[in-house]
């Protein structure tokens, strides 16, 4: 697999069909694993998709105690493994982005893992799929890089580049899992 | 014939033990592609799995879409007849139901005649349905009045572009087309909420340059992205086309040639608009002047063009003659016909176009012909095997028919596949008809708030326990397929219109078996007439992607792009629109000083008796609110979530407050997808457009009333 998702803010219309797909796919019991926020509601309907970064060195992963978080050859971060899951959810304290979500009736963490039942076989995650505006798609490397440099002169900051040390503080654009 | 369709190199995840069977979304005229997942063993639907290889929608899908499928099996299904008794309703066999059903129906006849029966349709169903109900009133009942949902949602459209171009073809070109265009000038359109997957298209262009105009009170997900967004008064908006039209021709944007070669009445629009400078139409319409004149400017120098427009112009009073101006707008830069530009209005309902086609309207017969032009009417009755003098005559638009009612002239009704209960205007007059009947029979597969009036209930099925097409917003004709079996006892409404039919004493003219029967029946009733589907089969649409009518022979290809030689109307000449303009059928006065306007959100459907009990959407949007600017609710001393009393001439209902700075500061707008006391439809005012019968659902005039805050103490348990 060597596919991106790619996130572009502005074409989100706030429907909500990611999330609504995202209980489609087959191996989430039905709960959404993604967000979809207003910037600020009083102020307009911009909306924006937030998904895991499925980050190369994860948080999640590094401070889970259990050592339940794993991470596939592909680079895809899974939720915790349910037999070694202890519940001490250190894993959503630790993601910057306020990803992992936590299950408090089964104590256990789950997030979002890119449909991997799909993306495994190159078939698009659920929320990319449906996405009507193409706000998240899932797409080959090589059109990403395509997209990223007609979208540089139209960052969301303008004149600077979110560096590897400093992303966290931008909203971020693109993610995706490589295999090296 | 395969149950599942997917083009070479096209992946889609099969899960072991279920198979996909490919058909389209039941809700908007989108008509989404999808494939629905099936448990093999034990036929049960399971869920969904995007078509990403259908060429209007690439597998995208909205959360009503994505959803769809929760329907069918719903612990909330009819499952049996229903029958009231002393008020309740109890379960009850189909032979009960008939008997009581014939009983009445025959009863109110005899004391009334023919016409004491109505049938009131919807088109959220297959052609093979609609065309069916046209017939099982005619010839079925035998009676005149005949209507349908379409003319709360599609019939402004109809009327203006049968005056307009000859012929109601919702779009004139195909929209995979849109990506190459580049201008689009969407007048009350909301087509990020309403039919979310069209984005994907306006995007496909955005990214190469087009540039989109937007015109609405408030500022959509659509407008929001839009190049200009012109935020007009509710109701304005025969003003504001005029005005694009006087400077379309002030600043030499005319397609001259074209407007001469193919256009009337040029020289009558000149004059028309002449008064509608810039600074009229912006004290009319309220949007600043610098505004129209970029918009004028972008959309007068686009090489190609698309004038798109929906329910916010076309549910006004004024609804005809807006889509005749806005149409104009095209007709003036010579698109109409051409590749990547035209005219189209997105249709509301799954199957808005082709429903609408085929005989449910009061005074049109199946083909788009006309119940008052006697070869027409010679030519259905041979179809139907009647003779042409029992054809009954036209009757009266949907919203008129409970006027008959209330008169005592209509004193039965089968109401099939809709819920004015919800959808209709000024709903105390609606609630109180169907109290006054002396016999209501509603089809559906949820207890809807327009069957909780009815005598008797039957059980239909949902779009997919049954084969079918339908017409999607383009006008192509595309294929619905049966996933599962009915669920209890319920049938299609085929099957219920051909049972009472019998009972009736005309079981003859209704001996199907399946729907490709009737199929076959109404491809031979539209032959020669303007929506002409008589080359169209169930195979060609699998093998072609759809079909687009006019398609009047097996071997002709069908029409995507339509006009390209001629209009169809009698000169072949396109008949530009000549109005004035003139205000809504209710403005804002010192009592009510404000704009009341309803519309969707991206989470429901019409009357919301489908999307109201599908728990994700609710989990969206439960219920409806009060949407306003803050500087309006400022003046109310309202904050977000206060509750606010608001109230029209005709009703008032309570709802919270939602404040955005995305709405006009003089209106306030409302979802209506619920029923009863939060109906928005209470309030909404009950003028008519003169042609299409068209309720004002987008203008009233609404006063507003802050509701002391009700004392909620902290109780500890």
């Amino acid at each position: 697999m060597n596919k991106i998702m790619y996130l572009e803010f502005e074409r989100c219309i706030g429907c909500r069909a990611c999330q609504a797909a995202c209980r489609e796919c087959g191996d989430h019991d039905a709960k959404e694993r993604n967000y979809v926020e207003y910037v600020d509601f009083t102020e307009s309907r911009q909306t924006y998709p937030m998904l895991c970064m499925q980050c190369k060195d994860p948080a999640c992963a590094r401070v889970c105690p259990a050592n339940a978080i794993q991470i596939t050859d592909e680079g895809v971060v899974l939720s915790a493994m349910e037999e070694k899951c202890i519940g001490c959810r250190n894993c959503t304290f630790g993601c910057p982005f306020g990803i992992p979500k936590f299950d408090f009736e089964e104590n256990k963490m789950y997030k979002c893992d890119m449909c991997y039942d799909r993306s495994k076989h190159d078939i698009a995650p659920m929320c990319a799929s449906v996405c009507p505006s193409d706000a998240i798609r899932f797409i080959d490397f090589d059109e990403m890089q395509q997209l990223r440099r007609r979208r540089s002169q139209m960052n969301l900051v303008e004149g600077k580049k979110p560096q590897e040390g400093n992303k966290w503080e931008y909203v971020p654009e693109f993610f995706g899992v490589y295999t090296d | 014939m395969s149950d599942f369709i997917a083009k070479e190199g096209i992946q889609n995840l099969h899960k072991p033990g279920e198979k996909l069977i490919t058909t389209h979304c039941c809700y908007c005229g989108m008509q989404c592609g999808m494939h629905i997942r099936v448990n093999k063993s034990s036929g049960k639907v399971v869920g969904v799995e995007p078509r990403y290889d259908w060429p209007v929608t690439n597998g995208k899908m909205c959360p009503k879409g994505v959803t769809a499928y929760q329907t069918i099996d719903h612990q909330d299904r009819i499952t049996k007849p229903l029958i009231k008794k002393n008020g309740e309703f109890v379960e009850s066999s189909w032979k009960e139901a008939l008997d009581l059903i014939e009983k009445n129906f025959k009863r109110l006849q005899e004391e009334s005649g023919k016409d004491a029966l109505s049938v009131f349709g919807g088109v959220s169903m297959t052609n093979e349905k609609c065309y069916l109900v046209g017939k099982y009133a005619r010839v079925g009942l035998g009676t005149r009045y005949l209507d349908y949902n379409g003319r709360f949602c599609m019939s402004s459209a109809a009327g203006g572009f049968i005056q307009t171009f000859g012929v109601d073809r919702g779009s004139t070109l195909p929209w995979t087309e849109l990506e190459h265009s580049d201008c689009f000038f969407l007048a009350g359109s909301n087509t990020a909420e309403c039919h979310p997957t069209s984005i994907q298209w306006f995007w496909k262009a955005k990214d190469k340059g087009a540039k989109l105009i937007v015109a609405d009170p408030r500022e959509t997900p659509t407008a929001r992205v839009a190049d200009v967004h012109l935020d007009l008064k509710p109701g304005t908006d025969s003003a504001l086309a005029n005005g694009m039209l006087h400077l379309i021709i002030k600043e030499g944007y005319v397609d001259k040639e074209y407007v001469s070669k193919r256009c009337n009445n040029f020289e009558e629009l000149k004059q028309n608009v002449d008064k509608f400078t810039p600074e009229y139409t912006s004290e009319i319409t309220g949007v600043a002047v610098e505004k129209l004149i970029k918009a004028a400017h972008i959309y007068g120098m686009s090489p190609r063009s698309v004038v798109m427009f929906a329910r916010g112009v076309e549910q006004q009073s004024k609804g005809v003659d807006n889509v005749r101006l806005y149409s104009s707008m095209a007709l003036l830069r010579g698109q109409v016909g051409k590749f990547a530009s035209g005219v189209a209005t997105f249709t509301g309902q799954g199957n808005g176009q082709g429903g609408r086609e085929h005989g449910q309207k009061s005074d049109l017969l199946p083909g788009y012909r006309k119940l008052t032009d006697p070869a027409a009417v010679e030519y259905i009755s041979s179809i139907w095997g009647i003779d042409p003098s029992e054809m009954p005559k036209p009757g009266v638009s949907a919203y008129e028919m409970f006027g008959e009612i209330e008169k005592g002239n209509i004193r039965g009704m089968h109401v099939i596949c809709s819920n004015p209960a919800v959808s209709a205007p000024n709903l105390e007059h609606i609630w109180n008809g169907f109290k006054k009947l002396d016999f209501l029979v509603v089809s559906d597969f949820f207890l809807s708030e327009t069957a909780s009036f009815a005598d008797v209930v039957l059980p239909a099925t949902t779009w997919a326990e049954d084969e079918g097409t339908t017409t999607n917003i383009e006008g192509r004709v595309i294929r619905i397929r049966k996933v599962t079996d009915p669920i209890g006892e319920s049938k299609p409404d085929w099957e219920i219109l051909s049972l009472i039919a019998e009972r009736m004493g005309k079981g003859k003219h209704f001996l199907y078996n399946e729907a490709g029967e009737i199929f076959d029946e109404f491809r031979l009733a539209t032959k020669g007439g303007k929506a002409d589907y008589y080359g169209i089969t169930w195979d060609r649409i699998d093998r072609e992607n759809g079909v687009f009518w006019p398609c009047p022979a097996e071997d002709h290809p069908g029409t995507p792009t339509m006009f390209e030689e001629s209009f169809y109307t009698e000169d072949g000449k396109a008949n530009l629109g000549v109005v004035g303009w003139k205000e809504a059928g209710e403005v804002p006065t010192k009592d009510y000083p404000l704009f009341l306007t309803t519309g969707r959100v991206v989470f429901h459907y019409l009357s919301g008796n489908q999307t109201r009990r599908v728990d994700f959407l609710m989990e969206q949007c439960p219920e409806p609110f009060a949407e306003m600017h803050p500087a309006l609710a400022s003046r109310y001393q309202l904050e977000d979530g206060d509750m606010v009393k608001l109230k029209t001439p005709r009703s008032h209902m309570t709802v919270k407050t939602k404040i955005t700075k995305a709405i006009r500061k003089d209106t306030v707008f409302v979802p209506y997808h619920w029923g009863k006391e939060l109906a928005v439809n209470q309030l909404t005012s009950d003028c008519l457009d003169p042609i299409s019968r068209m309720p004002e659902f987008k203008v009233c005039a609404l006063q507003m009333e802050k509701l002391p805050a009700k004392k909620e103490g902290i109780t500890r348990e």
